[in-house]
């Protein structure tokens, strides 16, 4: 649910996350648009502001190894793509599974795409995937020492083979988000030859998957370089034949490029361009695609719940009323004041956040409050002089961060909490405050996950990134009892009371998220834009009309 | 003559030992810890101790450093701490894009300085002599990445065009591989450039005051046998030792402009190692910048007596 260092803090001081891809019509093939004939051929070009940092999925987080990954490798299943996808929605279809099935609440087993063959690369020289390769796969994932996406499934209690194209999932617990967690992109179906040989997959040489395209050279700090995999089980797929990342750090120096033509995407993660830019890029790319979605990342306030002045409910709905979520959008560059306030489940996650206006009075009296009103609060709970509070926070989000700290801290003097800010290293930052070590409050960014349910593990008691130290047996048996309801209806109806007693409790002060700006060439088509770093699924089904 | 350049040489090994142990220190000094970062990462070590052990980092740094010190004596710099690739295999990567930025960008430097610096002090108080003045404190005054920033912007956002931000390497295509470094190399000289101007002129204005000239405009020599032949030549000494100090101003420059037009230089390098608390990365690009400045000074140092044969060494 955190970010590191390479998964954020160079995102320009950024808060955004992307998605997206191709028009479905059929499981697993996306398809063009109505009155459009998808054209083979020519070369996507991208610009990414950080290289990999190395291309093992199960030894790093980082979102700058995952999109190279996710050109490359399949999984189980997948994110659907394409235009026809509305942003921040994640509807999931198979990708190797051509069919699943639950038994029970705990089992599930997998019907494999027969033939599917791996890429044409030694070791593994395009031999064909079988349920052996998915067990070999998550044995690894679950197993790998220092796996940081472990927590992706740490529901799964073992993996078995039970033919040559059946595998099965037996999980700890029922957790009805487990199909979601399955189409992170970190789960690729990796080969047991290339670890064999390589020893570990950090190695460019080792990228050898099913996926669309096949990595065909990596150049340190320079580019990378896919074409297109003959093996694709998809036939007639991917349309585009290579697929070209510029690895270029300057932000300016990206987006002149992109206005000369020299990328086909927005040069920003996500493929976007900061808004403040965007009457430019219209002005010099006529026809310009287009689309506006709201991003995971936000940001949040922590508060130790066990030590004054924060024990108080009111002294923390003080908090969150005081923070001042329209100015922090209005000052923001991607944002140009476009984006959403934030309850406890981004509102990036149209289907599960819940609209502030049916939360209850007190929980929107957070959002649609003032200083003079927060200050008035802190009266009420025993404060007529405001309080005078500890913060620690990190600049290593970047410069935009900041400058949405610099109007909080201005907001909350305003309501009457004088906050002594102490800004820390990002290392040690995210090994200490983040981890709930802090002498009572912490402001940080949260949304490197584009599952709703992991965005609760800050409630529950035991996990390392509860840093408000949150132990409400009302709210975790909630939180525990929506992950047994599979009926989604249901389990959104339950999701939306825990947000609703979230708001009341105020155990965090949830910030907004910028509405991005996604970009593309007019000669690029049937692409839509979404969260996450799904850019090898969103790209598939695209094409270039020149 | 050689017996000065072993000498200079023996000179440069305290300056060397000096700088290697202030790259070796400062970077320890600053705020954060790799062994912190690394963890972060999760996938290097249980915990902070672990790791710190695994990488050699819970020693005394004294020993850390002498152990450092003989493995340069062998030609090794160590290892990236995050990558685990040899450090001089990664510079040898390197250096060749920073040195070929560097290098350009003094022959720029010299080619715009002085002719300019000469055209000014011949032409004191004159317009011409204005101009140059003027733009040199424009030069020194702008810094470099602002004027390469908008360099790179303003032409996309006015005529669609940008310089090429992706490097091609010298053997796919000469051409592109050369024109991708003129646009920095330029950028990068031209701060260089102001100060060597500036010095040109004020340099050759002093000598052009002398007897000697005043002698030599007597005879009725031509204004370009004084000013070159006579007077120039005895100038610009000064002038050369400036240049040397330019060349490690210059290297600095390389990390800031290997960013914005995305050269894979040891700048880019360095940017990324202190971001990440890469120490042996950190020292090993400072040593070699430092060792090709105390170099370029020694060879400037040399450059006297062939300038001014009343020089000996």
């Amino acid at each position: 649910m955190t970010i590191s260092r390479r998964d954020l803090l160079k995102l320009s001081g950024g808060a955004l996350a992307v998605g997206a891809g191709a028009q479905v019509l059929e499981l697993g093939r996306p398809t063009p648009a109505a009155a459009q004939t998808p054209k083979r051929g020519g070369t996507f070009r991208l610009r990414s502001h950080v290289a990999p940092v190395h291309f093992d999925p199960h030894q790093t987080i980082a979102f700058a190894t995952m999109i190279p990954l996710s050109l490359a490798y399949s999984r189980l299943v997948k994110v659907k793509a394409g235009s026809a996808v509305v942003p921040g929605t994640q509807p999931i279809e198979g990708d190797l599974a051509e069919s699943w099935e639950r038994q029970g609440d705990t089992v599930y087993v997998f019907k494999l795409r027969k033939g599917v063959r791996w890429q044409p690369k030694p070791p593994v020289n395009g031999r064909e995937l079988t349920a052996e390769d998915v067990r070999y796969t998550y044995d690894r994932f679950l197993n790998a020492k220092g796996n940081p996406n472990r927590f992706v499934l740490e529901m799964v209690d073992k993996v078995e083979v039970l033919d040559k194209y059946t595998v099965k999932f037996t999980l700890r617990e029922p957790n009805a988000w487990f199909l979601d967690r399955l189409a992170s992109t970190s789960t690729w179906i990796v080969a047991k030859e290339c670890v064999d040989q390589f020893g570990d997959l950090k190695s460019p040489d080792s990228v050898v998957g099913s996926g669309p395209w096949m990595l065909q050279r990596y150049e340190p700090n320079v580019r990378l370089t896919f074409v297109r995999n003959p093996n694709y089980y998809i036939p007639g797929l991917p349309y585009v034949d290579n697929v070209d990342i510029a690895l270029s750090q300057d932000p300016a120096a990206g987006f002149a490029a992109f206005l000369a033509g020299a990328f086909d995407f927005g040069p920003e993660y996500g493929m976007v361009i900061r808004r403040s830019d965007l009457d430019i890029a219209k002005a010099r790319v006529k026809n310009l695609g287009t689309r506006d979605y709201i991003v995971v990342f936000g940001g949040f306030t922590a508060m130790k719940l066990d030590q004054d002045p924060f024990k108080d409910v009111r002294v923390r709905r003080a908090v969150a009323m005081a923070d001042n979520w329209r100015e922090v959008l209005e000052t923001n560059a991607w944002s140009l004041g476009k984006g959403a306030p934030n309850p406890l489940i981004p509102a990036a996650f149209r289907d599960w956040t819940i609209p502030i206006d049916q939360l209850p009075s007190e929980g929107r009296r957070l959002y649609e409050s003032t200083s003079a009103d927060a200050r008035k609060l802190l009266a009420e709970a025993g404060h007529p002089n405001g309080i005078k509070v500890p913060m620690e926070t990190t600049p290593g989000y970047g410069p935009d961060w900041m400058d949405a700290v610099q109007v909080a801290l201005k907001n909350w003097k305003a309501a009457g909490i004088d906050v002594d800010m102490k800004l820390k290293e990002y290392g040690a930052f995210v090994s200490s405050s983040l981890l709930g070590k802090f002498d009572r409050m912490m402001l940080t960014l949260r949304g490197g996950t584009t599952d709703p349910d992991t965005y609760f593990t800050l409630m529950l008691p035991g996990e390392p990134l509860n840093s408000s130290g949150v132990n409400d047996p009302k709210l975790t048996e909630m939180v525990k009892q929506q992950r047994r309801i599979f009926d989604e209806k249901k389990r959104r109806d339950l999701v939306f009371d825990i947000q609703r007693y979230a708001s009341q409790q105020v155990y965090y002060a949830f910030g907004a998220s910028v509405s991005a700006v996604a970009a593309w060439m007019p000669y690029v088509k049937n692409f839509g834009p979404n969260i996450g770093h799904d850019y090898g699924g969103r790209l598939m089904g695209a094409w270039l009309d020149k | 003559m050689k017996k000065y350049v072993l000498r200079r040489l023996l000179v440069a090994i305290p300056s060397l030992l000096i700088a290697s142990l202030i790259v070796f220190t400062l970077p320890r000094l600053l705020p954060g810890d790799v062994v912190q970062l690394m963890l972060e990462e999760k996938a290097y070590g249980k915990d902070l101790e672990e790791l710190r052990a695994k990488m050699g980092l819970n020693r005394p740094i004294y020993i850390q450093y002498w152990e450092w010190l003989g493995k340069i004596g062998r030609g090794d710099l160590g290892e990236s701490l995050w990558t685990r690739r040899p450090v001089v295999e990664e510079l040898l990567r390197r250096l060749p894009v920073s040195l070929e930025l560097g290098l350009l960008a003094l022959f720029f430097s010299i080619l715009i300085a002085l002719p300019i610096g000469v055209l000014a002090a011949v032409r004191q108080d004159t317009l011409s002599d204005y101009v140059a003045r003027s733009l040199a404190i424009l030069g020194l005054s702008v810094p470099g990445f602002w004027i390469a920033t908008l360099v790179v912007l303003l032409p996309a956002i006015w005529w669609g065009w940008s310089p090429p931000i992706q490097f091609t390497e010298f053997a796919k295509d000469k051409w592109a591989h050369f024109s991708q470094f003129l646009i920095p190399a330029f950028i990068l000289g031209i701060a260089s450039a102001a100060a060597i101007m500036r010095l040109t002129r004020a340099m050759l204005l002093e000598v052009l005051r002398q007897d000697y000239v005043r002698t030599a405009w007597a005879k009725g020599l031509r204004e370009s046998i004084v000013v070159a032949k006579h007077s120039l030549k005895n100038a610009i000494i000064p002038v050369i030792t400036v240049m040397g100090i330019q060349i490690a101003q210059i290297l600095g420059g390389t990390v800031i402009f290997e960013q914005i037009f995305g050269l894979p230089g040891m700048g880019r390098f360095l940017f990324d190692a202190i971001n990440q608390r890469d120490y042996p990365v950190i020292q090993g690009v400072n040593l070699i910048i430092v060792s090709v400045v105390v170099m370029m000074n020694l060879l400037v140092d040399a450059m006297y007596a062939f300038l001014d044969p009343r020089i000996r060494y």
